[in-house]
């Protein structure tokens, strides 16, 4: 049964790539790059062992191992989105035992190319401990539990994040929730080893840092190998019989949570507005204008996808603030990246509309009213989130009076990104998320080359937005009686109206361009996988 | 009925290889109520869809009340109400908001949509669902709801592909009432469907499609020759089987 669901797997991945090369391209890529972190983690093992004594090997046993489940827990809800090929939903048709359902789940994140890489890297931590043959034979069993702690950890994250509740509503909010936690979580750790700090320098504090870990269900396992090398026989035991609950009690969770999203089906009525609540769509005046415009600024504030994007804001300055602290030039100009994400984020924004996008061709509005109802959609939101996070930053970093020159260098990027994200947007479809699933699960049919469009898109901004970023930069670093503070008052203004002619230009070409493409790109849409 | 109210002349379209659109012409009259059948993959949501000015065509022109689609599509567009297969709604709107948005997105005056979305509303006996999202409707609503945003400008010609598809009895023969209405005034339908007994009973033409060409067109009466249509049509496409299935397919 297993093998059946196994060999289905490696049969849509084959004919996924098959259908499309740059696809292969992009595989290919993954690969190789799955490949030389494993040959950096062999030759660095290799060198521990030969070169290091006991204490190094445990720590980098350990720290490496827990970022290791960290990774696995975290990369599919951050980064990577989860592989959607094989899910409980889809094996739900088929007469399986839900722990039949949870072995195949399993099996399959394990032979997947994170699940492969995973495990042989981990073997190569078997060469730590090579002097000491009792922790290899300990090794042995803590290797293999770590890794299916992996895996059935990442597979509990997965059905919580798309299943828990069963309500979409709920099921959005968590997602979001989640993310925003994991944001918080670098910044958390820095704060946290700054803490441990105690009196010795970086090694003492990595040495503390494993000998907690190695007592928590992240670093148990990899801890185990080392007490055994140091003839700890009970602590190895107790470490195992850590990580091995911490598997079990995983598993049982797992379990449950799969109970659950079956028992709640993931389609039930959410609550009703009240008739006649138009939301946006009462206010805006009508014609093709104000009706996307409403139809954007809706989807800014409550389609998961969107409001994912809207994370940064928060995310820019703290992180700044915890590497390069408050008084850095980093923190100072977080406003600029927060304009940059944030006007990138539309780079194609008909994506979003999925096929729905059919509603908006049969309308036969033109380009223009929709670019131009798309820019003020997001404007309504970039432009006040932009001046709010130039504001704070300038005070917390007491760099006031370079704040004209902050600001003008912000919304230079920010009006400059419209400018261009509304050409780009009417060329550019890729695959995103369904309106409604999980914004965090991975889309098939993602290209290498369609990855690569968003620095394009963004070298563009940098280049239309440059008058008024050199302008402010040069403003902040002149003294100020050199004309300081008439040059960051010159910044302000060329931004703003630089700004507001790459908007009308973008929106003007981007317009006929939409006129030209707008059939063709409903035709691509289509054709995207839809999983 | 002189008037014409969609004319596709020579209409083509093929994907990678496959043709799905082999030279169509069709002439709908003005004030018709015409039914487009044909097999799965004949090639009649491909045909409405560039009829409609959401698939460009590889050769072949579709004018709507005289205006070519694809040399003015705003012009033409606005005379459409169009509710195609296969595509999504923007389903996270409620459906009182979705009415709404397309009355806008259509310029239909401001004063003028609460008054649509309303009657619209009761037309489709979708009072209830009016402040809930488009995604947690049932299939038969959600058609229901995209056949409301086809009529909200009062369009001249209406483009349903599928629109009866999982509605159920009743709101289906209020419909039908609606779209009778409709053409007795003077607006014109075109639908597609699989089922021959709806086409016969609702519609004044016919054309039947199969392999992207037309088999035959013209008044029901005239396609089906004196025969029921379902026959008629099993006689032009072809491929009728008369097994019982096979053996391991009997339970007992």
């Amino acid at each position: 049964m297993v093998a059946t669901v196994l060999r289905l797997r490696y049969r849509s991945l084959g004919n996924t790539l098959a259908r499309n090369p740059w696809q292969l391209v992009g595989f290919c890529f993954g690969i190789l790059w799955a490949l030389s972190i494993l040959a950096a983690v062999a030759v660095a093992m290799g060198g521990v062992a030969l070169t290091q004594g006991p204490p190094v090997a445990y720590v980098v046993a350990v720290l490496g191992g827990s970022a290791l489940l960290l990774g696995w827990v975290l990369g599919p809800v951050l980064v990577a989105g989860t592989d959607a090929t094989i899910d409980a939903a889809r094996l739900a048709p088929f007469p399986l035992s839900r722990r039949q359902t949870m072995l195949a789940l399993t099996a399959a994140g394990l032979t997947g190319i994170p699940g492969i890489a995973t495990a042989l890297a981990s073997l190569t931590t078997i060469v730590l401990w090579l002097r000491w043959p009792a922790a290899a034979a300990v090794a042995v069993p803590a290797i293999a539990i770590a890794v299916l702690t992996c895996v059935v950890s990442s597979r509990l994250v997965t059905t919580l994040s798309t299943g828990l509740g069963g309500n979409r509503r709920a099921r959005e909010v968590i997602g979001t929730l989640v993310l925003a936690v994991v944001i918080m979580t670098g910044p958390i750790l820095t704060g946290v080893l700054t803490l441990l700090s105690g009196a010795g320098g970086i090694a003492d504090r990595l040495l503390q840092a494993a000998d907690v870990l190695g007592w928590t269900p992240l670093g148990a396992a990899w801890a185990a190998p080392a007490a055994a090398a140091d003839g700890a026989w009970g602590a190895a035991a107790a470490r195992l019989a850590i990580a091995a609950g911490t598997l079990a009690v995983l598993w049982l969770l797992w379990d449950r949570a799969m109970e659950a999203s079956v028992a709640s089906p993931p389609r039930q009525t959410a609550r009703a507005l009240k008739p006649g609540s138009l939301g946006w769509f009462g206010r805006m005046p009508t014609g093709a204008v104000g009706a996307t415009w409403a139809r954007s600024l809706t989807g800014w504030l409550r389609d998961p996808r969107y409001l994912r994007q809207l994370l940064v804001v928060p995310l820019f300055p703290a992180l700044f603030a915890f590497t390069t602290g408050v008084h850095g030039v980093m923190f100072a100009a977080s406003a600029a990246f927060v304009a940059l994400i944030l006007s990138i984020a539309s780079y194609s924004d008909i994506s979003y509309d999925g096929t729905a996008f059919a509603t908006v061709l049969s309308s036969g509005g033109r380009g223009r009213d929709d670019r131009l109802g798309r820019v003020l959609g997001a404007a309504c939101i970039g432009i006040p989130l932009v001046v709010l996070v130039a504001l704070v930053s300038a005070f917390l970093s007491g760099t006031v009076v370079h704040l004209p020159a902050l600001l003008g260098a912000s919304l230079g990027i920010l009006l400059a990104g419209y400018g261009v994200t509304a050409i780009s947007s009417a060329l550019i479809v890729t695959p995103v998320a369904a309106p409604g699933d999980s914004p965090f699960r991975s889309v098939p049919g993602q290209t290498f080359v369609g990855g690569l469009l968003v620095f394009v898109v963004m070298g563009a901004i940098l280049v239309v937005s440059a008058p008024s970023v050199v302008l402010a930069s040069i403003a902040v670093n002149v003294a100020a009686d050199a004309g300081s503070a008439a040059l960051s008052w010159w910044a302000l203004a060329v931004g703003v109206c630089g700004g507001a002619v790459a908007v009308t230009a973008g929106v003007i070409a981007g317009g006929r361009v939409l006129d030209r493409t707008g059939p063709e790109l409903l035709q691509r849409i289509k054709a995207f996988p839809t999983s | 009925m002189s008037e014409t109210a969609l004319r596709i002349s020579g209409l083509m379209k093929t994907f990678s290889q496959k043709v799905a659109v082999a030279g169509i012409d069709l002439v709908v009259p003005a004030g018709s109520f015409f039914g487009l059948v044909g097999p799965n993959g004949a090639g009649k949501t491909t045909t409405l869809s560039m009829a409609t000015g959401l698939l460009r065509p590889d050769a072949g022109s579709v004018q709507v009340h005289g205006i070519d689609v694809w040399q003015d599509p705003v012009t033409a567009k606005r005379m459409i109400g169009n509710l195609a297969d296969g595509v999504r709604l923007f389903d996270r709107l409620t459906g009182e908001q979705l009415i709404t948005y397309t009355a806008m997105m259509f310029g239909v005056p401001r004063t003028e949509i609460a008054r649509r979305v309303s009657d619209l509303l009761d037309m489709m006996d979708l009072r209830e669902g009016a402040g809930t999202i488009v995604a947690d409707y049932s299939a038969g609503m959600t058609k229901k709801i995209a056949l409301a945003c086809a009529l909200v400008h009062a369009p001249r010609l209406l483009v349903l592909d599928e629109p009866f598809e999982s509605v159920d009895p009743v709101s289906a023969a209020n419909i039908e009432d609606v779209l009778r209405g409709y053409t007795a005034s003077g607006g014109t339908v075109i639908v597609s469907s699989h089922s021959m007994d709806l086409v016969q009973r609702m519609c004044d033409h016919v054309a039947v499609i199969a392999n992207g060409i037309v088999l035959s067109a013209g008044t029901v009466d005239e396609v089906r020759a004196g025969e029921s249509l379902q026959n008629r049509f099993v006689e032009l496409v072809g491929g009728r089987h008369t097994t019982e299935g096979p053996e391991w397919l009997r339970p007992s």
